[in-house]
């Protein structure tokens, strides 16, 4: 029995000449909540739809629980709740219909949970899907994905159009239960904020690669904005890496990818430089940063 | 299985609708049934109503499921909903699908039902003598549509560029299909037709429904992929059973002339050895293999089954012209004797009749409306054209390679015309008054000619080109045939049943001869070889057809031959032929065509046993 919930190995999905997913890799142990962020079109939908046996890939594997998702997919889906990105279920279909129709395919349902959770977010059983708002639509997806008492949540960005409240409600009323319960969580999002609070672990795509996958706590201690009252002459780079270093009123500000307090020290003294101010980063500041970075390196690629 | 179900029951569920509307399809008929002042009878508007509406609404709804049932979801991006479940892409396919195919074939049943019980006998008389067939054929050509939409739709909704492969695919498939039918038609094998669209069209519904299953398996949510798994499946499935019909077909029309077992029908030329055979064969079905034989050395042709009645002979028995059909157009091939492949004249015709010269160098073509045109076959042009009078029926002759002498049979009367190929001008050269339609034999030369009016006893001796009367030959013998000899004599039958007798004629009418050939039935004049006249006639005292050889000087039967069906000429070979009648051909008692030698009486196998 593997350890691992997914195991992602080699990935590429190709659209013609189109690389959409570059060789990623990426292992979601059993448990762990597991944030994939990136931007429009940096391929974690195409990831996902491969993570669910939905589209072969043209090279790699991916697999869930040790198997190999696509051959093993009909079974695997037995254990594995879905919120798709794009509201899927087909518009005519009423709410309630829905539910008796995902009843009679998976060998676990809890009726129950549906209508409590659909009631709590004031869904009508009765309504025809087409005609919720999107909002209602992902509590409808997400009661489904729920009703199974799955061993691995698969969230295709299930905040997408939804308004900050319904956001906030989303994840704390949702994702949060889901994290408490020790289920494996792979949750795509845009909303680094939402996950920031409960992901163990977060990777970033970019330009279909995996360019970060590290555990949220260990990322956010490296990351650091360090202030600069008076402008520095030279930032001595031997013991801090400043990713991003830019004026910032009469100083300077920099940001640094390798932080600790002995090191600043280090580097405060052979600088030479006056007050300087260290401050925690969001995770969405670190995305910006680090995207910004690899977008640099980019054009670095490109010009040289 | 269940999963299957489920996914059908969901089907129904979402398109519960369109059960709803076929209900009111079905009232509609009893409504317009109701409005006062109709002037049809209600139980005929009930039924012609409901036929219309259940077929209208079969095959739209048959096109409309199938444009959208998997390619909308796909298009939509809704296919997600199903694979992102424990369902296997078979059970979302057939589940589908069987939902689909039951409500197309329920939603007619809706209205169909209600209007066949409530019309009784009208339905069968208006709808059809087999009501079952007629609506079987509806719902099979509406789930046809489904099938075909579901793959237009696939592909359409797709946007790739392996639509350019489909659409040649298509083509080739269509050509395929094509060029297994030809033979087929030239065979007059619709048995074997009728099969063969059975099997491509299960063979078709195989490659659809399979590959609906296949795209899902392969494709999943990715319409590309969907398009391409579909496309794969399909075109591979069509080639293998193309392939398969192709080398079934090739089987078929491999048949060589031994293998001809049952009914056997035949046409030879008065002059040489040339015969057309055709006939079925075991393991085939329907399908008629036709051969050019040159009945002399062995040699044989395949040739399209209708060259039976179609196939021309030259006078001299050198060479015979049998038409080909080549698409829309019939090509005219030359057979020789001595060569092994055919000429291509170069002449096509659509459709008429045509005739040959002597010597092969020169066809005459009659098409419609009685347009006569003259062709050189070794300049491969056309020579002269002229229309022909307004007729009830024409035979023509090439007098001479140049010149064409047509007869018409117009009210009454015959005219007899003249076109010359060096002055292209249509000639009226003489008219036989006559109420009957005038049935006439020419001598070799095309001087002179027999005349007999339908169903009368008088024959007389006439000028061939003008028609005018020289001498009357017989008058009240009951006369039986007539026909020049190849030495220019005549020779004629008549005499009661029971006593025929065999007249030889100088050819000015003079008697020569009268043989007396006892009790004959439904006796005919075959030919001459000089010394004998051939006859076919019933032997009375056995009752079975015979070829008799009658030796003109002793008035002798020299040989007797019991046949089962003689092998005629062509109806417009009335003038004899230029060289001696050696073997005449008969299809024997097991079927295969035998050649009777005419002087001594032997008799060989020409094909089968």
């Amino acid at each position: 029995m593997s350890d691992n919930a997914i195991q992602i190995s080699d990935l590429t999905v190709r659209y013609g000449r189109m690389i959409a997913v570059d060789h990623a890799a990426l292992d979601v142990a059993r448990g762990a909540v597991y944030a994939l962020v990136g931007r429009n079109g940096a391929g974690k939908s195409s990831l996902v739809r491969c993570l669910l046996g939905q589209q072969k890939p043209q090279s790699g594997s991916a697999a869930l629980f040790g198997e190999d998702v696509w051959s093993r997919r009909t079974s695997l889906m037995q254990r594995v709740g879905v919120v798709a990105e794009d509201a899927d279920a087909p518009p005519e279909m009423s709410v309630a219909g829905i539910a008796r129709f995902c009843s009679r395919l998976y060998d676990k349902w809890d009726q129950n949970s549906v209508e409590t959770r659909l009631r709590t977010f004031g869904v009508p059983l009765t309504s025809r899907f087409g005609s919720l708002s999107k909002g209602q639509k992902k509590q409808v997806s997400l009661a489904m994905a729920l009703a199974i008492s799955p061993e691995l949540r698969v969230l295709d960005d299930p905040t997408l159009g939804l308004d900050v409240v319904a956001r906030k409600s989303l994840f704390e009323e949702v994702i949060g239960d889901l994290a408490d319960r020790g289920t494996t969580v792979f949750i795509t999002t845009h909303d680094l904020a939402g996950v920031e609070t409960f992901a163990d672990r977060v990777a970033m795509m970019e330009n279909g690669r995996i360019v970060l996958d590290e555990e949220v706590d260990a990322l956010k201690s490296r990351f650091r904005r360090i202030r600069f009252a008076a402008q520095p002459v030279a930032i001595d780079t031997a013991a801090l890496r400043p990713t991003v270093v830019r004026s910032w009123g009469g100083g300077a500000e920099a940001i640094v990818s390798n932080y600790d307090d002995v090191s600043f020290e280090r580097m405060r003294s052979a600088s030479n430089i006056g007050a300087a101010e260290v401050e925690a980063m969001s995770l969405e500041e670190i995305f910006i940063a680090i995207a910004g970075g690899s977008r640099g390196d980019a054009e670095t690629r490109r010009n040289s | 299985m269940r999963n299957a179900l489920v996914i059908a029951a969901r089907e129904f569920e979402e398109k519960r609708f369109v059960a709803y509307a076929a209900v009111a399809f079905a009232i509609l008929p009893f409504i317009f049934a109701a409005i006062p002042g109709m002037k049809a009878n209600p139980a005929d508007t009930i039924a012609m109503g409901s036929l219309v509406f259940g077929t209208a609404f079969a095959l739209g709804i048959g096109v409309i499921f199938g444009a959208s049932f998997i390619g909308r979801d796909l298009s939509d991006g809704r296919m997600s909903f199903y694979f992102s479940r424990p369902v296997s892409a078979l059970s979302i396919w057939f589940g589908k699908l069987t939902a689909a195919i039951l409500m197309i074939a329920g939603t007619f049943g809706f209205i169909i039902v209600p209007a066949r019980l409530a019309a009784g006998d009208h339905w069968t008389r208006l709808v059809s003598a087999s009501t079952t067939y007629s609506v079987l054929y509806i719902l099979v050509i509406a789930i046809a549509f489904f099938l075909i939409a579901h793959v237009i739709s696939t592909f359409g909704r797709s946007r790739s560029p392996l639509l350019i492969f489909d659409f040649a695919a298509a083509v080739i498939c269509g050509i395929a299909i094509r060029l297994l039918i030809l033979p087929l038609v030239a065979g007059q094998a619709f048995i074997l037709l009728k099969g063969l669209g059975i099997a491509l069209g299960i063979a078709a519904i195989i490659a659809i429904v399979g590959g609906g299953a296949w795209q899902l398996e392969r494709g999943r949510t990715d319409r590309r992929r969907n398009h391409l798994a579909l496309s794969q499946f399909l075109w591979s499935t069509m080639a293998v059973a193309l392939l398969l019909a192709a080398a079934y077909v090739a089987w078929v029309v491999s048949v060589k002339p031994s293998d001809l077992t049952g009914q056997i029908r035949a046409s030879r030329s008065t002059s040489g050895s040339f015969a057309v055979v055709s006939g079925t064969t075991k393991g085939r079905s329907d399908y008629r293999g036709a051969f050019l034989i040159n009945t002399d050395d062995g040699s044989t042709w395949r040739v399209d089954q209708w060259s039976e009645w179609a196939a021309r002979y030259t006078r001299d028995g050198r060479s015979a012209v049998v038409p080909h059909r080549a698409g829309n157009a019939v090509e005219m091939l030359i057979y020789t004797r001595g060569k092994a492949e055919p000429i291509d004249s170069g002449l096509t015709i659509a459709n008429g009749e045509y005739i040959v010269s002597d010597d092969g160098s020169r066809i005459a073509t009659i098409s419609q409306p009685n347009l006569l045109s003259i062709y050189d076959v070794a300049a491969k042009r056309s020579l002269a054209s002229a229309r022909l009078p307004d007729s009830r029926f024409v035979r023509a002759f090439f007098v001479t390679p140049d010149v064409v002498r047509a007869y018409l049979n117009v009210p009454g009367g015959m005219k007899i015309v003249e076109i010359d190929a060096r002055s292209p001008a249509l000639r009226e050269t003489g008219f036989i008054a006559s109420p009957k339609f005038l049935v006439f034999y020419l001598d070799p030369a095309a001087a002179h000619m027999l005349v007999r009016p339908s169903r009368e006893d008088t024959l007389t001796l006439n000028d061939a080109r003008t028609g005018a009367m020289i001498k009357t030959l017989t008058a009240g013998t009951q006369l039986k045939t007539a026909t020049y000899l190849r030495d220019g004599r005549i020779a004629v039958l008549d005499g009661p049943d029971s006593a025929t007798v065999l007249h030889i004629l100088a050819a000015d009418g003079t008697p020569q001869r009268a043989i007396a050939l006892g009790a004959k039935g439904a006796i005919r004049i075959i030919g001459d070889d000089g010394t004998r006249v051939v006859l076919n006639d019933v032997d009375v005292a056995s009752g079975r057809r015979v070829y008799e050889a009658v030796n003109i000087a002793s008035g002798v039967i020299e040989h007797r031959e019991p046949i089962h069906e003689w092998v005629s000429t062509s109806v417009f070979d009335t003038r004899p032929p230029i060289e001696p009648l050696r073997e005449v051909l008969y299809i024997g008692d097991g079927g295969h065509v035998v050649a009777w030698n005419v002087a001594t009486g032997g008799k060989r196998s020409i094909t089968g046993g």
